[in-house]
């Protein structure tokens, strides 16, 4: 019989408190039913986010993050702790997300290519020259902004900037270079830049 | 260096630049905003990545759960029954209950409010005297008539919400009542009064001028 939490170290009960989930995988991994639906209300908050920022559709948001609990079930027998279970789940829906653009048909990230002088360097903008953005970004309208972005850009900059994976995991999950991860995020920043400035200076003119 | 030339290493910078590349920043006014604006953008966008959309309807739990017993990797009767763990938890969940109350008693004074606004302004124009009222008991049932009156368009809404999460309380109390040392079942409890309070809260700012 386990001893109460209130009997133990604050070191064992913070060991405990990890056991809770860990328990519940161990018990899904024996097909508990409850277990699975524990996890599933413990993480679908995180999934289903992922899914809509991906898609902007809740609809699309819904099926994906069904796939992927699906998925992470029919797979739970083989995991075996070496990340965090959250981290696992994570990864395994931004993958159920890019197998559904591929199968849509939609880039998810350009082939590699080349950069271009032209399009890397500062410019002046016409008629934006007065707008600035640094200290003062509207997150409504970064939200809008990167509905708009081109689906290649846009998929690699969710994933770096707003979900914080690395160039060498996107690399991976999308299959492509480094590099070119690095180029797109670039270039997905920079459209995002042309667009909050135009949609400032849309505001500026009509006010 | 010139602005051409850092713009062809920018895509390769995270944050990090060689003394070369400061050395223009320094002097170029034009990269050094462009490097500030890119940089406020990739900070912004880490605050969506924190960001809750909402959860998803409950038809996808029901279709995983279909999905699972049909593919064999349930081994159980399903139940609404958590795992169990044995846990201290009672500190925990002790504070949610009269929180809630408190909760709900604030919503039945305001909906007693505007209740008796209303009776006031009523029994003015009427030349009855006002009742005296007595604070009642929170009724749900007033909430609705109270967001009715108000937007009628949304009561069928409020009524749906409602019916919902309740189910979820429900779901979430037995939970607990059956396995009270249970973390994911007080965890499952304390979602489902937040949602509650939240459908609450929704209806009134909807609804109350």
């Amino acid at each position: 019989m386990r001893p109460e939490l209130g009997d133990l170290t604050d070191a064992q009960k913070s060991k405990n408190a990890k056991l809770s989930e860990a328990e519940a995988i161990d018990r899904a991994k024996q097909g508990d039913a409850g277990a699975f639906e524990a996890l599933y209300h413990l993480h679908k908050r995180r999934v289903y986010s992922l899914c809509l920022r991906m898609t902007s559709n809740t609809a699309a948001a819904e099926d994906l993050t069904q796939e992927a609990f699906l998925q992470l079930f029919r797979k739970i027998g083989t995991f075996r702790g070496e990340s965090a279970f959250s981290t696992w789940l994570h990864r395994m829906a931004v993958n159920v997300v890019l197998m559904q653009l591929r199968k849509k048909g939609l880039p998810v990230i350009p082939l590699e290519e080349t950069l271009e002088a032209d399009d890397e360097s500062p410019k002046k903008e016409p008629g934006a020259e007065d707008i600035r953005l640094a200290g003062s970004i509207d997150r409504l309208q970064l939200k809008l902004a990167i509905q708009n972005l081109p689906p290649g850009y846009r998929t690699v900059f969710l994933l770096h900037d707003v979900e914080g994976y690395e160039h060498n995991e996107i690399a991976a999950m999308v299959g492509c270079s480094i590099g070119n991860s690095k180029s797109q995020l670039h270039k997905a920043r920079m459209k995002l830049r042309e667009l909050l400035k135009t949609n400032r200076a849309e505001k500026a003119t009509r006010s | 260096m010139t602005c051409d030339e850092f713009g062809r290493v920018l895509p390769e910078l995270e944050g990090g630049h060689n003394l070369e590349q400061r050395a223009h920043l320094r002097v170029c006014p034009s990269c050094s905003e462009l490097v500030a604006e890119l940089e406020a953008i990739s900070r912004e966008a880490r605050f969506l990545g924190l960001e809750d959309e909402g959860e998803p309807s409950p038809r996808v739990w029901n279709s995983i759960e279909i999905a699972l017993r049909q593919e064999g990797l349930v081994r159980e009767p399903l139940t609404t029954a958590v795992v169990p763990f044995p846990r201290n938890v009672g500190r925990r969940l002790t504070w949610l209950i009269p929180a809630f109350s408190a909760l709900l008693l604030i919503l039945g004074l305001l909906v007693y409010q505007n209740g008796g606004r209303r009776q006031l302004a009523e029994s003015r124009a009427s030349g009855v005297p006002a009742q005296p009222a007595s604070v009642p008991s929170v009724d749900e049932q007033q909430l609705v008539e109270l967001v009715a009156t108000g937007t009628p368009s949304l009561r069928a809404e409020f009524e749906s919400d409602l019916k919902a999460v309740d189910g979820y309380v429900r779901d979430a109390e037995e939970s607990v009542r059956s396995h009270p040392n249970d973390e994911i079942a007080q965890q499952y409890l304390m979602n489902a009064y937040e949602q509650k309070a939240m459908v609450y809260e929704m209806a009134l700012n909807r609804s109350v001028p």
